[in-house]
């Protein structure tokens, strides 16, 4: 490997140092494609029209790096496009979409914590699959499924108040709703033609020259969604044995 | 042949662009009368040349592109993209209107991705590009949405393009992240960095032991997005480092097969790094945990297993299909 080869790694470099110190991430990205560009030897700009020619700046025959910039960043609007659907997603949470949503769930949630973070995490994928973009830790887990899972654990103890629920229990609650919000919303927005996840990956394999259909890769994330489901029943049946196994020891 | 013409126009990605652009435009007026919001001049400039690009990029040269592309990462590198004041609805009157409203409030919402699987399948019939009609049908999904959201809350349009306001701050310049991932690809895959890198993975794994590579390949994807704590910001680097390269070109594999399953395996890297605050450790502050690391400690096993099946589910799926 020579000395120029290294350099053109900068970019990942950038990246992740960037990422890893917080700093703003779309400031890191950009940086990087430039410092990358220009340590291939690319020039700034393509040698065309009013900059024909012109020293330093453009090289005859290659793209410049601020119009590949441009172009891939003209190309893949798509990924983008979800902003339309804002203003009628806003004014149905003014009126209530949330506090309706909960309902529903209400109605289908089952009697143990277990059960309900499996419910919680099919409707996260039935969300994710109607291409819905949602962070659901402030919007659902904060303020239903957590009180709804200290609710079911009462009954598994027996007990009067959530303060008799030991804290151990109460805390591995917590972990599990968290996690139940992230199974469902990681493995099952891939099962939407218009979700970030299968636009990313259009917009980069057709990039890389490849005619793909956003149509096979939403069938192609069925097994790996179905199996996300599977193991995260598998996981909260295993919580839900461990904490009934605990509430039958004598005190 | 007109009708066919201007039907091919309507129903075109230009014609959402544009529309997604005027709406970007209506977001950036607001925010600059929002005398709520700090940066409200910076902020409005940000969401305006955005809104441009959407409107303009198709005709406009791509250098000038590229440069409003760096003028919107300056402003926000600056902090300049900043919320402002949404006249929120309190959680009484939301629930007043959930009790009158009931289940219909699910329509508006439900129209959008009916429209767009709608369209997909039309335009599948039509032997039209499905990819198109789905992109298309989202556009006007949101358009079709709009109008029934207004129709059965009774709201003013006003009220509506405000609350669509309050969820485009509510994630900022984040937005445009994927679009800049997708340009950094474009970049490495100019300078090479892909071949660079499965120069590098060919030195420790031959080339002709598919299971091995997939191995790689998965391996790469994860650990890249736990440092990066993005498995977006990983896909492209992996993509044209090891996928594209080492399996789908000698292989001769199907891409769409072997490109989703290497975002997932990025996903169970996502479950498994602090770095990945917004799913890892927000959560766990909300919840008041006493141990700040409890959720990942929790999803550690299941990210694990869920991993190593992607390796074995991507190899079989090469093998079989």
């Amino acid at each position: 490997m020579n000395l120029t080869d290294l350099f053109k790694l900068s970019g990942i470099v950038i990246v992740i140092i960037g990422l890893a110190l917080r700093l703003r991430t779309t400031l890191v990205v950009v940086t990087a494609g430039l410092v990358t560009g220009l340590a291939a030897g690319l020039p700034l700009l393509s040698g065309e029209g009013i900059f024909q020619g012109v020293p330093l700046l453009t090289k005859p025959g290659q793209e410049g790096i601020i119009d590949m910039l441009g172009r891939a960043f003209a190309d893949n609007r798509l990924m983008t496009l979800f902003i339309i659907t804002l203003p009628a997603i806003g004014l149905a949470e003014r009126y209530g979409l949330q506090e309706q949503s909960a309902k529903v769930i209400r109605k289908i949630a089952a009697a143990t914590v277990g059960r309900l973070q499996i419910v919680y995490q099919i409707f996260r994928v039935a969300m994710g699959a109607s291409g819905i973009r949602l962070n659901g830790h402030p919007s659902f887990v904060r303020p239903l499924i957590f009180p709804m899972s200290v609710g079911a654990a009462e009954a598994t103890f027996k007990a009067n108040t959530a303060e008799d629920v030991p804290e151990t229990v109460i805390e591995e609650i917590k972990a599990a709703n968290a996690a139940s919000e992230n199974y469902g919303n990681f493995y099952g927005q891939n099962l939407s033609l218009v979700q970030a996840g299968i636009l990313l990956v259009f917009g980069v394999m057709t990039g890389l020259g490849y005619s793909v259909s956003t149509l096979k890769l939403v069938l192609y994330a069925i097994p790996i969604t179905a199996i996300s489901i599977i193991l995260g029943a598998v996981q909260f049946w295993l919580l839900d044995r461990r904490q009934r196994r605990k509430a039958d020891q004598p005190k | 042949m007109t009708m066919l013409w201007i039907a091919d126009r309507i129903f075109g990605l230009t014609t959402v662009y544009v529309l997604t652009g005027f709406v970007l435009w209506v977001f950036a007026a607001m925010t600059f009368r929002d005398r709520a919001n700090k940066r409200r001049c910076a902020s409005a400039a940000f969401w305006s040349i955005l809104g441009a690009v959407f409107v303009f990029a198709g005709s406009l040269p791509h250098w000038v592109t590229g440069l409003l592309v760096i003028a919107m990462v300056a402003i926000d590198g600056a902090g300049g993209v900043a919320r402002g004041d949404y006249n929120e609805s309190t959680e009484d009157e939301r629930a007043e209107h959930a009790r009158r409203i009931r289940d219909r409030i699910f329509i508006p919402v439900l129209l959008i991705p009916a429209v767009t699987f709608g369209l997909a399948m039309i335009f599948q019939r039509l032997h039209l590009d499905v990819n198109r009609g789905a992109l298309v049908g989202l556009g006007l999904g949101g358009l079709v949405a709009m109008a029934a959201c207004v129709r059965i809350t009774g709201d003013k349009p006003r009220v509506m393009m405000n609350e669509g306001r309050r969820l485009n701050d509510a994630m900022g310049a984040v937005n445009i992240l994927p679009q800049l991932l997708a340009s950094l690809g474009v970049i490495f895959t100019a300078a090479k960095v892909g071949d660079l890198i499965a120069s590098g993975i060919i030195r420790i794994v031959p080339s002709d032991q598919l299971f091995l590579l997939v191995l790689a390949n998965c391996l790469g994807m994860s650990l890249f997005t736990i440092v990066m704590g993005n498995s977006f910001a990983a896909f492209p680097v992996i993509a044209t480092g090891v996928l594209s390269p080492l399996i789908i070109k000698p292989f001769g594999v199907r891409p769409e097969m072997v490109a989703i399953i290497t975002l997932t395996a990025g996903s169970s890297g996502t479950l498994m790094t602090p770095m990945a605050a917004n799913f890892n450790i927000v959560p766990a502050a909300l919840l008041n945990m006493r141990d700040q690391y409890g959720v990942i400690k929790f999803q550690l096993p299941y990210a694990l297993t869920i991993w190593s099946l992607h390796v074995i589910v991507m190899w079989l799926m090469i093998k079989l299909f």
